[in-house]
């Protein structure tokens, strides 16, 4: 009993080492199907050829008697009627199945070779060539190994029974032959003893045949190394794609939480409203915003952009974002907070880098803003009665550009119903098909189109306007807006 | 984009043309490494150049800290779209435009 159990267990692991051993690689399993799928079709067509020589042998075109080449037509028939449904039972999917078409092919092939000989010299190397098509060497010296020994046995059995080859019969001098009508072949037989057409088949016919083969035999076995090898160095690639693809949405998340982005942002705070929004072109950008309360009357409002885009740019954006909200909860004037963070990026900047800042700070009980300007874009201001106009304001140069710059600030009074709209250039830059630019005139437009709008509402118009002025033209550069609304402050408002 | 270069002794004049962004940037910054040994006199032609993106500023800007440490640069040429530009982001203030 115990040793029945132990002999099955051993014929499983067997079985399993087998299977294992004979399964594809996950990377090579498609391949696997689609060189399954192409065997079927290769066997499709030998059918399909197979019938065609049956009908013409049977109108007395090939003038061969049909007795001798209907059996084993049939047989092959059924052989590749059979491999065709079991290749479309499993759905061409299965590990065993390249062995058994190969196999399948050799013997489907070796069987007309017997009864052809000569003429089909060209079938032996069929399977090997298209055994190649899996990208394994293994298999393609399995069915070079199982075609020399199979067909070298059907040359044996077709020296007598197939077709003969007149210029291969070596016959005693001074034979007669006496022609019988038909093929000469039928006449030669006669005079031939089977022992001498066996040896001189398969020393004439079979093995210059197999050292073409052998050739053949080489090249598809290179072929299916350089096909492992380019299959797998794919995989490898796309393995890397994929990897740095997973990395790269990770810090578009990060970079993403980053930036406050809940809204509203301030919910138990009725004197203000506001609201941004970050677009990079690629997975990470360079622009960013970001908004904090300093203490409870002082709200401090950024907008920057990076030099250059992508994972550099993020990188950059990341440092510039700390050193700015750093120096502004320490309780500095904006143009200290731009001085001061000018002096830390200089200080480690040898790829010279550099980032154009708008900063300003709201006194929220008196709406006295105080800003400074380091390269940035415009900022666009509503007072409480009038249109979105550009305000320009003074410039420093960006920051990270040249040490020990000072920046200089000026100050804007916000009423109760101002407005404030900040951007980075990737929004006056947006570009049309035709190469024609969004523009600052365009912008101003979109926003007097609705200047009563909420601050949420102003972002999505502006994004609107942008995205019917571009009408679907690839955007290069990251799109970033920031929208603020005064309301006053707060006595005023919780009547 | 396209970069004409003219060479004479110490004297290097390059006139980008086209527009000089994240994409053209690169070609303009290893044109300037390996033509910039030895430049005492660096002139930027800017006039065929029809748009600068801050990539662009950053070679610039590198050309003219590494022009600072031994010679000068001058920038000429300088359409309005790039003067705006240059004004807004504060290049105006450290370039010698002509």
């Amino acid at each position: 009993m115990n040793g029945q159990t132990d002999a099955r267990e051993k014929r499983d692991t067997f079985w399993r080492r087998l299977r294992l051993r004979l399964t594809a690689d996950e990377m090579f399993h498609e391949t696997e199907v689609q060189a399954n799928r192409l065997g079927a079709l290769t066997l499709l067509c030998s059918g399909i050829l197979l019938v065609l020589l049956l009908i013409l042998t049977a109108a007395g075109v090939f003038l061969l008697p049909l007795s001798s080449v209907f059996p084993p037509f049939i047989q092959a028939i059924v052989e590749v009627l059979i491999l065709l449904i079991v290749c479309r039972a499993v759905k061409y999917d299965a590990w065993w199945l390249k062995h058994l078409l190969m196999l399948g092919l050799v013997i489907v092939y070796a069987r007309l070779d017997s009864v052809l000989t000569h003429k089909a010299a060209i079938l032996m190397v069929i399977p090997v060539v298209l055994s190649s098509r899996y990208f394994s060497r293994r298999l393609t010296v399995f069915t070079s190994l199982v075609t020399t020994v199979v067909f070298a046995c059907s040359a044996a059995w077709g020296a007598t029974h197939g077709m003969i080859n007149i210029n291969i019969v070596t016959a005693p001098a001074g034979t007669e032959i006496i022609a019988t009508g038909g093929f000469l072949g039928e006449a030669v037989q006669k005079i031939s003893d089977d022992r001498m057409l066996t040896i001189n088949t398969m020393l004439y016919d079979y093995f210059p045949r197999w050292l073409m083969f052998s050739i053949v035999s080489v090249i598809s076995c290179n072929i299916a190394r350089r096909g492992r090898d380019m299959v797998t160095s794919q995989h490898e690639k796309d393995v890397k794609t994929a990897r740095i693809k997973s990395e790269l949405d990770l810090a578009t998340r990060i970079q993403a939480d980053m930036l406050p982005n809940i809204y509203p942002a301030f919910p138990d705070r009725r004197e203000f409203d506001i609201y941004a929004a970050m677009d990079p072109a690629k997975e990470v950008g360079g622009d960013f915003y970001d908004f904090f309360l300093i203490d409870d009357d002082h709200l401090c409002m950024v907008m920057a952009d990076v030099s250059g885009k992508g994972v550099p740019a993020a990188l950059f954006m990341m440092a510039s974002k700390i050193i700015l909200a750093n120096n502004a909860m320490a309780g500095k004037s904006p143009a200290q907070i731009l001085t001061a963070a000018n002096a830390a990026v200089c200080a480690h900047n040898r790829e010279e880098m550099f980032v154009t800042v708008w900063l300003g700070i709201l006194e929220i009980s008196t709406g006295k803003l105080t800003a400074a300007n380091a390269g940035h874009e415009y900022p666009i201001l509503k007072h409480a009665d009038g249109a979105y106009e550009l305000i320009k304001d003074k410039h420093g140069f960006v920051i990270g550009g040249m040490d020990g710059v000072r920046y200089g600030e000026y100050e804007l009074t916000l009423e109760p119903g101002a407005a404030l709209f900040l951007y980075t250039d990737g929004v006056p830059e947006a570009t049309d098909a035709e190469g024609a630019m969004f523009g600052t005139e365009r912008l101003l437009a979109a926003l007097n189109a609705a200047p009563a709008a909420a601050p949420d509402a102003v972002l999505q118009n502006v994004r609107a306007a942008v995205d019917d002025f571009v009408k679907g033209a690839e955007q290069f550069d990251d799109l970033t807006m920031l929208a603020f609304k005064y309301m006053g402050a707060a006595r005023e408002n919780t009547i | 984009m396209t970069i004409n270069k003219t060479k004479n002794g110490g004297a290097l004049t390059i006139a980008p043309a086209g527009r000089l962004d994240t994409l053209t940037a690169p070609e303009l910054e290893k044109e300037l490494q390996t033509s910039l040994p030895g430049v005492t006199e660096l002139t930027f032609d800017l006039s065929a150049l029809e748009y600068i993106s801050s990539a662009g500023l950053r070679v610039l800007l590198s050309a003219q800290k590494a022009m600072n440490a031994r010679g000068k640069m001058i920038v000429r040429g300088v359409n309005e779209t790039v003067m705006e530009i240059f004004e807004v982001t504060g290049f105006a203030d450290i370039l010698t435009i002509e």
